[in-house]
């Protein structure tokens, strides 16, 4: 389903952020990418997303080398996927209600089903009387499930979040990573990014280990955080 | 289609109103730019006026020698008339030229009892000739000096009004060129105000933008509600000008009619109210809009 085949990018020309990079990525699959900052785990993501494009190597998605899509196909490929950042990346100036619905409108999805699903999503992660809130009257839990709601609203394959409980005490922590463990067993494929061992090891699914821009290790199911 | 309209103009009016300050903020320039289009269109108006009131002076008397029959006089008047650059052509007969006379210097002892003394009427029949454009003179008055007129007219004033006309003509000219620089440089600068104004208003924005970009907005999803909240910008601007420059012209007017009569600003506006309102309408929404459009490509070409 996901395939790095020897990707090597940067930022800039000096610094090589990821070297010869290769993994694959199964569907239904739930992947820690673990390691220092700066190790590369956030650069994966953005690769997925077409943020930022590989120098070298290919990123292959259900078949499609990313780098092939036009700046018009970019937002279809975003649409398969749903994203949760460290910073919940929520629209201000919209609330709950609002910004999930986002997600559907710019997938053209009629507005019944919007007034149906959102509302849906926002009860299973316990947002149902916060709807009309903005952003800012929300804690950061709270702003974090909501993210995840906004990701899951429209049934994406893959779920990618990065460093989501980076934010977060430890009981909205467990609530968004149990929240993400019951988005892979109904059927997504997650890859979480984190340097939380705690988290990692809870979780105790596939641990892909990175540093200085490469995979040192890749642990399949009940893999640990090991510095 | 229709509903996604509905939805793009829905969230445009939304965000239009959750921004209220910043809204507030470009709305208020935006009548400023209004308000002084609206004022260029008096000036343009007023400049027009004070030309066409100089350009009715000006004219040219052709005088006939005092044996012409009137009639003949009429004749030529008729074929001056049949010009395509003539205004028009006021006969003036010797009596009707000396009653005007004898108006003119009532108060005048010297002149009323100098012409008592004379037993004939020493002035002549003339045509009064208004053209189009004062730059015509010269090829009426060569029309007039052709063979068949030159026997029947005495003379003909136009080369001692020659100069007046000529700095009348580089009058009018001026305005008319200076008024159109001036009211370009002023659109312009109008223009820029206002597309820095909104510039300022997404570029606030510019996260929520690239969060849309993130979520798999497309380019077209996520700039519609802005045009949308430019149009409203401009849209709302075009109210608040409209509610304050009329009564301001109904204020003004009065003193520009005591300063240049016969120019009425109040029902020169009265009489072309929908078109004035249809092209601040215009201005203001198409400004919003293309400001938008301008200042959002660039957080989307990135």
């Amino acid at each position: 389903m996901i395939e790095l085949k020897n990707v090597s990018t940067a930022y800039d020309d000096s610094l090589m952020i990821l070297k010869g990079i290769s993994l694959k990525i199964g569907q239904k699959e739930f992947v820690s990418l673990v390691g220092p900052s700066g190790a590369g785990k956030s650069t994966i993501l953005r690769l997925l997303t077409r943020e930022i494009n590989p120098r070298e190597g290919e990123v292959i998605l259900d078949g499609v080398d990313l780098a092939t899509l036009s700046s018009s196909e970019i937002p279809v490929l975003r649409r398969k996927i749903g994203t949760v950042y460290q910073d919940f990346k929520l629209l201000s100036n919209k609330n709950a209600f609002e910004n999930v619905a986002f997600a559907l409108e710019v997938c053209g999805v009629d507005e019944e089903h919007i007034q149906d699903d959102v509302p849906k999503v926002l009860n299973i992660v316990g947002l149902s009387d916060k709807m009309n809130n903005f952003p800012h009257q929300m804690s950061g839990g709270e702003k974090q499930r909501l993210a995840i709601a906004r990701a899951l609203i429209h049934r994406p394959r893959i779920i990618l979040a990065d460093e989501p409980t980076g934010n977060l005490d430890l009981v909205n922590t467990y609530d968004v990573v149990k929240l993400l463990m019951k988005i892979n067993e109904l059927g997504t494929t997650v890859i979480l990014a984190t340097h939380n061992r705690e988290v990692v090891n809870a979780i105790g699914k596939r641990v892909v280990t990175m540093e200085k821009g490469k995979i040192v290790r890749d642990q399949g199911d009940n893999g640990k955080y090991v510095i | 289609m229709k509903k996604h309209f509905k939805r793009i103009l829905r969230v445009g009016w939304i965000n239009f109103k959750r921004n209220s300050y910043l809204s507030l903020g470009t709305t208020g320039v935006m009548v400023m730019v209004l308000t002084l289009f609206s004022g260029l269109i008096a000036v343009n108006f007023l400049s027009s006026r004070i030309v066409v009131n100089l350009q009715e002076k000006v004219d040219i008397s052709a005088y006939f020698k005092s044996d012409i029959f009137e009639e003949d006089i009429l004749k030529i008047k008729s074929e001056l008339e049949s010009l395509n650059n003539v205004k028009n052509v006021e006969y003036v007969s010797a009596e009707q030229a000396l009653k005007e006379f004898k108006e003119k210097h009532a108060g005048d002892a010297v002149i009323q009892d100098s012409l008592e003394e004379l037993d004939f009427n020493p002035l002549q029949a003339s045509l009064n000739i208004k053209a189009d454009d004062p730059s015509q003179f010269a090829s009426i008055v060569q029309f007039l000096e052709a063979n068949k007129f030159r026997s029947v007219i005495d003379k003909i004033n136009f080369y001692e009004n020659e100069k007046v006309i000529g700095r009348l003509q580089n009058i009018s000219g001026g305005i008319q060129n200076w008024g159109f620089i001036l009211t370009m440089a002023l659109a312009i600068i109008a223009v820029l105000v206002t597309f820095n104004t909104i510039r300022l208003t997404i570029y606030n924005q510019r996260q929520e933008i690239e969060i849309m970009r993130l979520v798999g907005g497309s380019n077209w999803h996520i700039k519609a509600p802005y045009l949308v909240e430019g149009g409203l910008y401009g849209a709302f601007a075009a109210v608040i000008t409209t509610v304050i420059f009329y009564p301001a012209m109904f204020f003004i007017s009065p003193k520009i009619e005591s300063l240049i009569s016969g120019v009425s600003l109040m029902s020169y506006f009265t009489a072309n109210v929908f078109q004035f309102l249809f092209l601040i309408f215009f201005v203001g929404i198409i400004l919003g809009v293309v400001s938008s459009f301008v200042a959002i490509r660039r957080f989307l070409k990135a």
